[in-house]
């Protein structure tokens, strides 16, 4: 379990992350989601302590993490950025990583087997590939069978089988009751892994819900018709809480209404349709939808707002 | 998943060791012998490590050579024994001003080469306190560097000795007029190699650490005695590098005792490694 409590980074006048609270719970993959700058990296480098926080804190399993007394067991972490020795070969690396905890070489063969690294084990890191390089910081990560794993864009670079594979072994972890948080900036590969969503927006939490509540909450989902009496059609279904949006010849995109309503109402009317769809919202359009309210939210200039370029004009 | 070539897809093996809210206590545990380990570990699978100390122990041996081979007594007259020492210890030790910078620069790169490769925040992950990577660290590159050292200035004593004996000059390693200037000067390349780790680990960049380490062994004694004043002069012999020749003098003509100028060297590993191990712990990795 991640617990942060008004955790904030600056760097300089800017606020990478600005007071966020939230806690990732055991036994679900939590997804970290969020546009480039969101806070994303600098709040899972403070989890691990790479960055300190300016204000707040942050928590793994109750304990920060520098005080646990063999913090590879507790957190395994996969950076964005690649942090091994490239003049080392991978083998060794793993070694290095796994001696200061003692674990055996053994270990190291398991997780380099695991990511399907046994071919270039023995080779020097620099000739890697981005998605070698990805398997090696996963194998970095497993090495200690740690109770929490952090993963930040783990199939960056992957192909197709790695990114399954990491599909599954995140699952798996969480499964097994062990927390799992993962950031991608692919949606669809957060619909596909995630139970629960974390959404960033300039270094705040702006949604922290369940996936499938994301999706329900933040776009009402239309339903397109298609019918050759489509403006007979838009006047019959007229309500101040209905929207209607004609998206092409005989075609309407309505908000507010579900299909079997306007599919009774154009029945009692006389109407024939031609075509009746639901358009169920993806979680793309409910992160757009998130987003671009937080940018809106931003425009306005709330007095509340922490945004660091409205400080400065303030001062 | 269809599997196609075993050795480019991972294993659709999950991790055996199962886990969850209760899990079983573990061995693995963060330690200091750990670290060290783990430290030593690095130093040796990394290639600039095994030229760098190539390269000291064949300077050095070469440096006695061409010593002993150059010198030519004009007078033939016996010479006192601490002055045939002297010589010996000289020439075996000449390598050690060389070796330094080599050394200096392979300290230097320890700790740059994990900020520019990025491998410092797997270090810093592993070992979140910070400060105990940057102890096993320095204590690893000492006792390799003294290793090393030692077996370059011992080995120049071997190259030189029968030279130097057949011009008439004898010294005996077991006198300690020889033997502890020779370990004298691979202490002094241990200590030189962890200072340039300090400068190394405060400037996190191995061009810049390279250039600052080599300023102060080499252009600092020169900038210094091109000042026409008196304090210029007199901090002189404090300098790390002249202190370091002070440390394997075997002479008595020297501004300060051995132990003096190892007292002087530590000073200014102390500041490095003090530097370091502030901004190590309060800086971002």
């Amino acid at each position: 379990m991640i617990q942060a409590q008004s955790l904030t980074r600056h760097y300089g006048s800017k606020t990478a992350v600005g007071a966020v609270d939230f806690t990732v719970q055991p036994g679900k993959v939590t997804g970290f989601l969020g546009p480039n700058g969101a806070g994303k990296s600098t709040t899972m480098r403070m989890i691990v302590g790479l960055s300190r926080p300016s204000a707040g804190s942050v928590t793994v399993n109750g304990k920060h993490y520098r005080d646990h007394a063999a913090p590879l067991r507790e957190v395994g972490v996969l950076l964005d950025a690649k942090a091994v020795h490239t003049g080392r070969s991978a083998y060794n690396h793993l070694l290095a990583m796994a001696a200061t905890h003692g674990i055996p070489a053994r270990r190291v063969r398991e997780v380099i087997e695991l990511t399907g690294l046994e071919s270039v084990a023995r080779k020097r890191v620099g000739g890697f590939s981005l998605g070698m390089g990805q398997r090696l910081g996963i194998a970095a990560a497993l090495l200690g069978d740690p109770a929490t794993l952090i993963l930040d864009e783990p199939i960056n670079g992957l192909d197709p089988e790695g990114v399954q594979w990491v599909r599954r072994l995140v699952r798996h972890f969480a499964a097994e009751g062990r927390t799992v948080l993962l950031s991608s900036h692919l949606m669809s590969e957060m619909a596909l892994t995630a139970d629960h969503l974390i959404v960033l927006g300039r270094g705040r939490v702006i949604a922290d819900a369940p996936v499938a509540d994301i999706i329900g909450s933040a776009t009402r989902s239309t339903v397109r018709v298609r019918s050759p009496y489509s403006g007979r059609l838009a006047t019959l279904l007229a309500r101040p809480d209905v929207t209607v949006t004609p998206t092409g010849p005989d075609v309407l995109e309505i908000v507010g209404i579900t299909a079997a309503d306007i599919g009774e109402q154009a029945a009692g009317a006389g109407i024939a349709l031609h075509e009746l769809t639901p358009l169920s919202a993806s979680l793309e359009e409910a992160y757009m939808t998130l987003t671009q309210d937080e940018v809106e939210y931003r425009s306005m200039g709330s007095p509340d707002s922490d945004a660091p370029e409205l400080q400065e004009a303030a001062r | 998943m269809s599997t196609t070539t075993p050795t480019s897809t991972p294993s659709q093996a999950t991790p055996p060791a199962p886990a969850g809210a209760e899990r079983p206590p573990s061995a693995f545990r963060l330690s200091f012998a750990g670290i060290l380990r783990s430290e030593w570990i690095k130093l040796r699978t990394v290639r600039s490590t095994s030229w760098s100390y190539a390269i000291v122990v064949v300077i050095s041996l070469g440096m006695a050579a061409i010593m002993s081979a150059a010198l030519d007594l004009q007078d033939g007259g016996p010479m006192p024994a601490a002055v045939q020492a002297a010589f010996v210890v000289q020439a075996s030790t000449f390598g050690v001003f060389f070796g330094q910078l080599v050394v200096g620069v392979l300290g230097v790169l320890v700790v740059t080469g994990e900020y520019s490769t990025g491998m410092i925040r797997s270090t810093l992950t592993a070992v979140p306190r910070r400060l105990p990577a940057l102890w096993a660290k320095a204590a690893v590159l000492f006792t390799a560097t003294f290793v090393v050292g030692a077996i370059a200035t011992l080995g120049s004593f071997l190259v030189a000795g029968p030279m130097l004996a057949g011009k008439g000059i004898h010294a005996s390693l077991v006198d300690g007029a020889v033997i502890v200037p020779l370990l004298a000067g691979a202490l002094y390349l241990a200590l030189v190699a962890v200072f340039a780790l300090g400068v190394g680990a405060i400037l996190r960049n191995s061009a810049g650490g390279i250039a600052a380490t080599l300023g102060m062994l080499l252009l600092l004694p020169i900038v210094l005695s091109m000042i026409p004043a008196t304090w210029a002069n007199d901090l002189v012999p404090y300098l790390i590098s002249n202190a370091g020749t002070g440390m394997m003098a075997s002479g008595g003509q020297a501004v300060m005792e051995p132990w003096q100028a190892l007292l002087v060297v530590l000073g200014w590993l102390a500041v490095s490694l003090a530097g370091a191990a502030l901004l190590l712990k309060r800086r971002d990795a």
